[in-house]
């Protein structure tokens, strides 16, 4: 579980995140939408480390992780694809998910034969440059690289960004899948509120820095008045 | 084919070669630290230096040239790390000419120290290898028992990074750091610590190339033995690409043949102004040097 | 309120020139006449006033910039009169420094560029003026000296063509390979050059026969001839500040600071970027070939030794301890420059240190090495940059 309390961060004289508090619990998916600048991706460098709060606590089960590095972050188990996929463009798929497994305790041939069944397509073009891959291919390669570090908590940072729904729809899917089997707890971080709310139990409503609604996935839902002001969506 | 190979083209080529594979070292040693930290070392030249002397501070005691080699190195090692511990961590992210002043300034303050404990004197150091050229026929071929240390050490020393960064865990994490330093972060990797040892591995190539170009009895030890040497280094780096390895390798080796040519043929003083004119040809065809694929500034 | 300040002011410049008058009269006698004191006088009384005045300063902006280089100057000229011949000399050969420091700081200030050449640059200067001096000695130094200017424009041309399109650390590195590479170049040409042991001018730099008839009525020379190359070198320092005054105010200079701060924002507004960074290049290579060129004056002789790599890197210091990027950071650092040899001479002394040996003959680069890499670290804004930041804060107090 992953709760993040009274967290308040900066940028500056901006401020980016105004006392955020709420709970990711295990085994679930959190949705954490906003419209554009409404804090959702300060929220994940934060957890992870990249942005130190000027206020506030992040705890990982009992752990604390605010001040932490992010390496020991990461090393604690909390597994973070970053917005635009992030994967290193000149390494080769492989090395890409060599990289990821770096920390894991599992075996290297082990974990990149799981990937690349999770992902046949990524097992298909393991020798190739990640430069060569597709838009879906790259973000199936960042969660993948993230994955085989066997993390127990997984930021995702708009993983629909630029993709057809289809492909969308199948990454939700696997991820899905994946907090039900392991108990892995995923915060995710989305514009795209209709695909969310699908899959998450939980949603976080991020307007300006600041919470606006915590509550079941399917309240959030239904809610007219923040689909309309803070999500954006039509009815 | 004797007398081909006695030929003075070929002498021309050989004596190139040798000295080429110098500014290839240095030229390495530059993209090391440029490829991780964007930042081009202009105290590279006078760290090797200071590591040479070290080394060499063993030889009396010990009498042996490869004792003192390993000590340069070491000592390399050292510097390398304690130089990007010290200095050039308070200056990532700073406009770019702060890292620049910051490592002239380093590099004064280096030499006149190296001056101040041992001299301005050269220091003639022993050669493990005899600098006498082979013969063939009785004539000279322009290669002797130390030149061909010289490259042999260098081909060595080129592979161990190679085969360091291509095919090592390590060698993955200090890639992925210069690449990428924020994904890497979040993949775990120490990306600090790789900077520290990226610096650490281009002073101990550094280290080796200074004592290469110490033990050539020519030049000698001095505490600025290194700025021509560095120049040119620089020079055949930005030629070939401060990104790419394999270009500093290429354009160094070429640039030592065809100054060799030029000091044979026209003037030994004209070999450092045909480098600089080539270095200003080359940048304004290239700006990204040879060997880069060329990437358009991001707006 | 405005008002009572600026007549502050006009007291303070009157009773300032009062008091260089009645100076000019006890030094009567033991270094200038009393005629050089009360035009100095004049001029300063004149020129406090008027820059007294704010409205003055704010719609007389040429001008007021003219009366500041003025006033320097004049304050220059009247102190020479206090001290030895040797600190003379080395207020010349700082304020020469001056000029060489003030082109850095433009290139730096208005491009964000870094050139580690100016030392060669300032080789070129003084060499085009030892080298025309030994083949037509009767040209005019000024002419010479403008000369100089024009060589030092011409190779900064060349080297700054690449600076067109690349970024600081490799037009760094190609300056720094200029650098080393210029003792090669003369080599090259040592017929010209002389080669290692360089040249001497063919005769001294005299005092024309009217400034000695002015100022010193019967007599054959002024003091010693290097009184009237301090006067030379402190009136081309202050014409310099005056052009580069000018220059940092300019449209051009505006411009060129928005091309440091983001060329891309830069080249919206429609400023040509190449052609921005080339001319920065250019007046940075020809300031300090004038500054060369003064040396050589100064020191009747050139030797290329002294223009090695070492040169520029002590140029490169001084800008940044002084405040680069500035003009006052440029004067500091000339001012720091024409006493730092004393100061070290000074502190070897009371340390005990044998002044020919290892560590006294390299205190210079360790003290000035040291200082670069502390000031770039702690304080990028230098000495001006300091002083700056104090004053704001007294002010607000």
């Amino acid at each position: 579980m992953i709760r993040v309390d009274g967290l308040s961060v900066s940028y500056g004289a901006v401020q980016a995140l105004r006392d955020v508090s709420f709970e990711a619990q295990t085994g679930t998916i959190t949705a954490v939408l906003g419209a554009n600048g409404a804090g959702k991706t300060t929220l994940l460098r934060t957890i992870s480390g990249l942005v130190a709060p000027r206020s506030g606590s992040i705890a990982l089960d009992e752990a604390t992780l605010t001040g932490m590095r992010t390496e020991d972050i990461v090393r604690r188990g909390v597994g973070h694809v970053p917005e635009g996929r992030g994967v290193i463009a000149e390494f080769t798929v492989e090395e890409n998910l060599r990289l990821g497994a770096m920390i894991s305790s599992v075996p290297l041939r082990d974990g990149l034969a799981q990937q690349y069944e999770w992902f046949p397509v990524l097992g298909e073009r393991r020798k190739q440059a990640a430069a060569t891959l597709s838009g879906g291919e790259r973000q199936m390669l960042a969660m993948a690289r993230a994955l085989i570090a066997q993390p127990t908590v997984l930021l995702l940072d708009e993983p629909s960004l630029g993709l057809a729904p289809l492909v969308t729809a199948q990454l939700m899917h696997t991820v899905a899948e994946l907090c039900t089997t392991t108990g892995l707890t995923v915060i995710l971080v989305e514009q795209n509120a209709k695909s969310a709310l699908r899959i998450a139990s939980r949603a976080v409503v991020l307007y300006l820095g600041r919470v606006v609604a915590d509550d079941v996935a399917a309240v959030v839902a239904q809610d007219d008045q923040l689909r309309q002001y803070y999500l954006g969506m039509v009815k | 084919m004797s007398s081909f190979l006695t030929s003075r083209n070929v002498a021309d080529v050989l004596g190139g070669i040798t000295n080429g594979v110098i500014y290839s070292l240095v030229a390495l040693s530059l993209v090391l630290v440029w490829r991780s930290t964007r930042i081009l070392n202009f105290a590279q030249g006078a760290m090797a230096m200071i590591a040479t002397y070290v080394g060499f501070a063993v030889l009396a005691p010990t009498t042996s040239y490869w004792v003192s080699m390993a000590v340069a190195i070491v000592a390399g090692l050292l510097i390398g790390g304690l130089t990007e511990r010290v200095i050039v961590r308070g200056l990532y992210g700073k406009p770019e000419i702060n890292p620049v002043v910051a490592m002239v300034g380093f590099l004064l303050v280096l030499e006149s120290v190296a001056a101040a404990i041992w001299s301005t004197g050269s220091r003639g150091l022993p050669t493990p290898f005899s600098m006498v050229d082979w013969q063939l026929n009785h004539k000279p071929v322009a290669l002797s028992p130390f030149a061909l240390y010289e490259i042999v050490t260098a081909v060595v020393v080129m592979t161990v990074i190679a085969g360091l960064f291509q095919f090592t865990k390590l060698g993955l994490r200090l890639r992925a750091a210069a690449l990428a330093p924020e994904v890497s972060r979040l993949l775990g990797v120490r990306v600090g610590r790789m900077l520290t040892l990226g610096w650490m591995l281009s002073s101990a190539v550094g280290a080796v190339t200074a004592v290469l170009v110490a033990s050539n009895y020519f030049t000698g030890l001095t505490p600025t033995a290194m700025d021509g040497v560095f120049a040119f280094g620089f020079i055949a780096a930005a030629i070939g690409g401060l990104d790419s390895p394999v270009g500093a390798l290429l354009s160094g080796i070429a640039l030592g043949v065809i100054l060799q040519f030029v000091g044979d043929y026209l003037n030994s003083n004209a070999i450092i102004l045909v480098a600089l004119g080539m270095l200003v040809v080359s940048l304004m065809v290239r700006p990204n040097g040879v060997f880069t694929r060329s990437a358009q500034r991001r707006v | 309120m405005r008002g009572v300040r600026s007549n502050q002011r006009i007291v303070a410049g009157t009773a300032l020139g009062v008091a260089a008058v009645l100076a000019s009269i006890l030094g009567v006698g033991t270094a200038r006449a009393a005629t050089a004191f009360s035009i100095a006088s004049v001029a300063f009384v004149a020129g406090a006033t008027l820059l007294a005045s704010r409205e003055f300063r704010h719609n007389h902006p040429v001008a007021a910039r003219a009366a500041i280089s003025v006033l320097a100057v004049d304050v220059s000229l009247v102190l020479t009169a206090f001290f030895s011949a040797t600190v003379d000399d080395n207020l010349a050969i700082g304020a020469a420094m001056s000029i060489v420091l003030l082109g850095l700081s433009f290139l730096t200030g208005s491009s964000g560029q870094i050139s580690l050449g100016n030392g060669a640059f300032m080789g070129v200067g003084a060499f085009t003026v030892a080298v025309w001096a030994n083949h037509h000695p009767t040209t005019p130094i000024a002419v010479v000296l403008v000369l100089a200017v024009v060589a030092g424009a011409l190779v900064g041309l060349l080297l700054g063509l690449p600076a067109t399109r690349l970024r600081g650390p490799y037009l760094a590195g190609m300056t720094l390979a200029f650098a080393v590479a210029f003792g090669a170049v003369l080599n090259l040409f040592g017929t010209w050059t002389g080669g290692d042991s360089g040249l001497q001018l063919p005769a001294a730099v005299n005092a024309p026969a009217w400034v000695l008839h002015f100022f010193k009525p019967g007599t054959s020379s002024l003091t010693t001839n290097s009184v009237w190359l301090v006067d030379i070198t402190i009136v081309t320092a202050g014409i310099a500040l005056f052009f580069m005054a000018n220059l940092f105010a300019s449209r051009t200079g505006r411009a060129m600071r928005l091309v440091r701060d983001n060329d891309v924002a830069a080249e919206l507004v429609g400023i040509s970027l190449p052609r921005a960074r080339v001319i920065a290049f250019i007046v940075s290579a020809a300031y300090a070939a004038l500054g060369g060129g003064l040396w050589t004056l100064i020191n009747n002789a050139v030797t290329p030794s002294t223009y090695g790599f070492a040169l520029s890197v002590t140029i490169l210091s001084l800008v940044v301890i002084g405040g680069i990027g500035t003009i006052p950071g440029a004067l500091i650092g000339g001012l720091i420059y024409a006493f730092a040899a004393n100061v070290i001479a000074w502190f070897t002394a009371h340390t005990g240190l044998n002044p020919q040996g290892n560590v006294a003959s390299q205190l210079n680069g360790i003290i000035f090495g040291g200082l670069l890499v502390l000031t770039i670290l702690f304080a990028p804004t230098g000495i001006a940059g300091f002083v700056r930041r104090r004053w704001a804060a007294w002010r607000a107090r």
